[in-house]
């Protein structure tokens, strides 16, 4: 199973297994200087969580406010998640191809005429990449 | 907040033990082939350098037993190579009962089980067989096998012969790994009743402390989110209210008691660092006396251990660059044998703990030179503005980077190491006199108080300590291109804050005097709005590290406070000062994610090494720091590497295959196209006749292989770097 994300005019995939809970409008609080993939931290009932703009972390458009913020738990700490439009669950099927851009996997057909891309974790969410 | 972590040990250890397992089948054949054909040159160097690559692949994965069963083995083939001892069958058991220990040895090791007792034996038996006496008489140099990031060992103390060592070690660790807490915590909480019989004692856990701690903190925040609600909601002041004024008052006392319970004395460091002097005076030919003074300082015990490295590159640094040599010293009067003192105080909430030498100061003129290289300014600073350049990263005042001893300077690495645990550095130099560092930290972690502050909308805390002074709106006066206003008759940069984190523009109204480590700034804000103390948080791995930001609160009405960072501030500012904040603004509001880091990323480190292990903990070391990585099993192989791309520097082990980290710096420096490339040469022979043959054959720093001593290796690499750019 798998969580849709939506970006804008497109849809990434998550495994459902490593999403924690979907948080509607978060309030965010944003961190100056930080890079441009850091929309800003919120609070999740005490702790102080990360909020990544998932636009930007594919090197695509930014996203514009924080509608929905997807909490993912990787490697690194949980972290969350922009998307622009309620994300739901779906049961991928096959791959229909792969994904050339970095960051992402596989590339599913969800719907009619709608595909979705699988994002690789371990790469977007990561210290290193981060940094740059 | 997380800095990069260093990478896990465990995971080296795994590559080390799959390469170990192939050079041990390795020497067992060769000795065989020994046995019967004879001893040839070419053999015996090759199972010396067998031997001497498992020993240095052991150490630096931090299995100091098996490095130094390896270290024996390799003492006696060296026996052999110096043929000062016959191949005979009695030999050839040696060795190979020595091979088979090591191979039985790193399976438990890896595994993290017992395996003392059995290297002791082991590393005797080779030493009997060296010279058919134990180990104790002409002792090897201590291989550098201690792991360094060993939180407060036991008083191990250094001095004794090696076994004497040893034995301590054994005992020592078998301490550690006993679930007992390797600090004995005082938790009858009282101080007074010290005076009489000696206390009841219990031992216990740190990490039943770390707990108590912490939901204390929480138990405080929630109490100032309760506050929070009944003004809220009821409209009633929480301080009017006295059971409200008990809870709070109790849970201050309940915290002030849990945090005391987590404090250790800071002289439990002593014993490390001593052995760091004595080692490192015996190495460069120094007569040293190592005196502790402020037994009864005590700090947090994660304090503590995040000041292990910062004093130990202190200490280590008035070593090597502070006292003199004992000609020197008597030449210039003074008693041949030098002091290195460290003292702790606690002064109000810090302790203050310095560092001081009775050697040759530092010398400002050449400080002024090396900063003027490549910053002008350097050269018309007064002196104490000069003294703080020793803290720049990449600077050196040694005209040819000779020595870096894997104990370089690493002053810039200190400041950030303090600047992780909120504290400061200062720093005092007579000429021929001596210098003194003084550290101060604060004693814990926990809370902070902050002073609140809103600029451009937003409300941010900063941290008291940094807190020199608030200024009513100022009037500022433009002097060389920067806004100055004055305090205390002195001037002080003056900017906005929004301005400096770049969320908006300038504003008038009052100015917080921050200081860093060693400047001050003025930062105009809106508003004061009040203190508080802030639980602070960080922000987690995933977001990079941000100078300016300390961390964040979580406040009584669940917002997010964030704090700020004063020498981040100030660094900020006067680079936008620098640079001009007009290319900034280009990049979309508030948003400069250009930081330093970028300009070094491209320089590329070529390691040459033929151990695996050692290549590939090196790659992960330099790629986490933003450098580029290509490898090299053998000298032959480096040059081939360098024809297609010359890198920025060259890191190498002397023991190889084909061509010897020697002979590889020689070939370097005879190429025209590569004479300038810096070379370090890393190694785990720490002799100095091999460290004058490496700085003969033109390499630029030798450092000794100790363990896992990333913060070493990585500024003496960014000193070279900057150097020779």
């Amino acid at each position: 199973m798998a969580l849709l994300i939506p970006v804008a005019s497109e849809t990434y995939a998550v495994p459902l297994g490593s999403v924690r809970e979907v948080v509607v409008s978060p309030r965010v609080t944003p961190l100056p200087t930080a890079p441009d993939a850091v929309r800003g931290v919120f609070n999740l009932r005490g702790d102080v969580v990360p909020l990544f703009d998932t636009g930007r972390i594919l090197g695509l458009a930014s996203i514009v406010g924080e509608p929905y913020a997807v909490l993912v738990e990787t490697e690194h700490g949980v972290a969350g998640l922009l998307a622009t439009d309620m994300p739901v669950t779906v049961r991928l099927h096959e791959s229909v191809g792969h994904s050339d851009l970095e960051g992402t996997t596989e590339t599913y057909l969800v719907g009619e005429l709608r595909l979705a891309v699988g994002l690789d974790m371990a790469v977007l969410l990561n210290p290193v990449r981060m940094a740059q | 907040m997380s800095n990069a972590e260093p990478p896990s040990e465990a995971d080296f250890q795994k590559i080390f033990a799959a390469e170990a397992e192939g050079r041990l089948d390795t020497l067992g054949d060769q000795l065989i082939e020994l046995e019967k054909s004879g001893p040839t040159p070419d053999l015996v160097a090759s199972l010396f350098r067998e031997a001497h690559t498992i020993k240095g692949g052991a150490a630096v994965v931090g299995l100091p037993h098996v490095a130094r069963v390896a270290h024996a083995l390799e003492d006696l083939l060296e026996e052999v190579r110096r043929e000062r001892r016959k191949v005979d069958p009695t030999l050839i058991d040696a060795v190979l009962a020595g091979v088979d220990a090591i191979r039985g040895l790193i399976p438990l090791a890896v595994a993290g089980d017992d395996h003392e007792r059995a290297a002791f034996e082991a590393e005797q038996r080779l030493r009997i067989a060296i010279g058919g006496e134990p180990a104790g008489a002409p002792a090897p140099p201590p291989p550098p096998v201690e792991a360094p990031r060993r939180p407060s060992p036991p008083a191990a103390e250094a001095g004794g012969p090696p076994e004497d060592t040893q034995t301590h070690r054994v005992a020592g660790h078998a301490a550690t790994a006993a679930p007992a807490a390797p600090a004995p915590t005082d938790i009858t909480l009282g101080g007074e009743a010290a005076h009489h019989a000696a206390p009841e004692m219990l031992q216990m856990p740190v990490h039943r402390i770390d707990e108590l701690v912490r939901l204390i903190g929480e138990a405080s925040a929630s109490t100032l989110r309760l506050g929070g609600a009944l003004l809220d909601r009821l409209e009633c002041e929480p301080s009017s209210l006295s059971e409200y004024r008990d809870l709070a008052r109790c849970l201050n006392e309940l915290q002030e008691l849990a945090l005391r319970a987590r404090m250790i004395p800071v002289m439990s460091l002593a014993p490390r660092l001593r052995r760091a002097v004595r080692d490192l005076a015996r190495d460069t030919g120094k007569q040293i006396r190592f005196e502790t003074r402020g037994e009864d300082a005590e700090i947090d015990r994660g304090v503590l251990e995040r000041l292990a490295d910062p004093l130990l590159h202190l200490v280590r640094n008035a070593v090597d660059h502070g006292i003199e040599l004992p000609e020197e010293r008597r030449s210039k009067g003074k008693p041949s044998e030098g002091v290195v003192r460290l003292h702790a105080m606690q002064l109000g909430s810090e302790v203050v703990i310095a560092v001081s030498d009775d050697g040759r100061g530092i010398d400002l003129g050449r400080v002024r030179e090396a900063a003027g290289q490549s910053d002008s300014t350097a050269l018309e600073m007064d002196d104490e503005s000069a003294l703080y350049l020793i803290f720049r990263s990449g600077l050196s005042t040694a005209t040819r980077v000779t020595d870096v001893s894997g104990r370089g300077v690493g002053l810039d690495a200190v400041r950030a190491s303090l600047n992780a645990v909120r504290g400061r550095i200062e720093v005092r130099s007579d000429p021929g006199l001596g210098t003194e560092f003084r550290i101060a930290v604060p004693i814990t972690m926990a809370t902070l108080r902050c002073l609140v502050v809103a600029s451009a909308g937003r409300r941010y805390g900063i941290p008291l300590h940094s807190v020199r002074a608030v200024l009513p709106p100022q009037p500022a006066a433009s002097v060389g291109g920067r806004d100055m206003t004055m305090l205390d008759g002195r001037p002080v940069p003056i900017s906005s804050l929004a301005g400096v984190l770049g969320t908006g523009n300038g504003c008038d109204g009052p100015a917080v005097v921050v200081s860093g480590l060693t400047r001050s700034h003025a930062l105009e804000v809106d508003e004061l709005i009040d203190q508080r103390d802030i639980v602070v948080k960080g922000f987690g791995e995933l977001v990079p590290r941000l100078p300016a930001i300390a961390g964040a609160g979580i406040q009584p009405d669940g917002t997010i406070l964030l704090v700020l960072e004063a020498a981040g501030l100030i660094e900020r500012a006067r680079r936008r000062a620098l640079h001009g904040a007009a290319p900034l603004e280009g990049e979309g509001p508030g948003r400069d994610g250009a930081e330093a880091p970028a300009e070094r990323q491209a320089a590329a480190i070529l390691v040459v090494d033929d151990a695996l292990t050692v290549r590939e903990l090196q790659r992960s070391i330099f790629e986490h720091a933003g450098y580029r990585v290509r490898t090299a099993a053998n000298g032959e192989e480096a040059l081939e590497r360098m024809a297609e791309e010359v890198p920025d520097l060259v890191l190498t082990d002397i023991e190889m295959p084909v061509m010897d980290g020697f002979q590889l710096t020689e070939a370097i420096r005879a190429r025209p196209g590569f004479a300038s490339v810096p070379i370090i040469i890393l190694t785990s022979r720490g002799s100095e006749e091999s460290r004058r043959r490496g700085l003969e054959a033109g390499a630029d720093g030798y450092i000794v292989k100790s363990g896992f001593d990333q913060v070493a290796l990585l500024s003496a690499v960014e000193r070279l770097l900057g150097a020779s750019q």
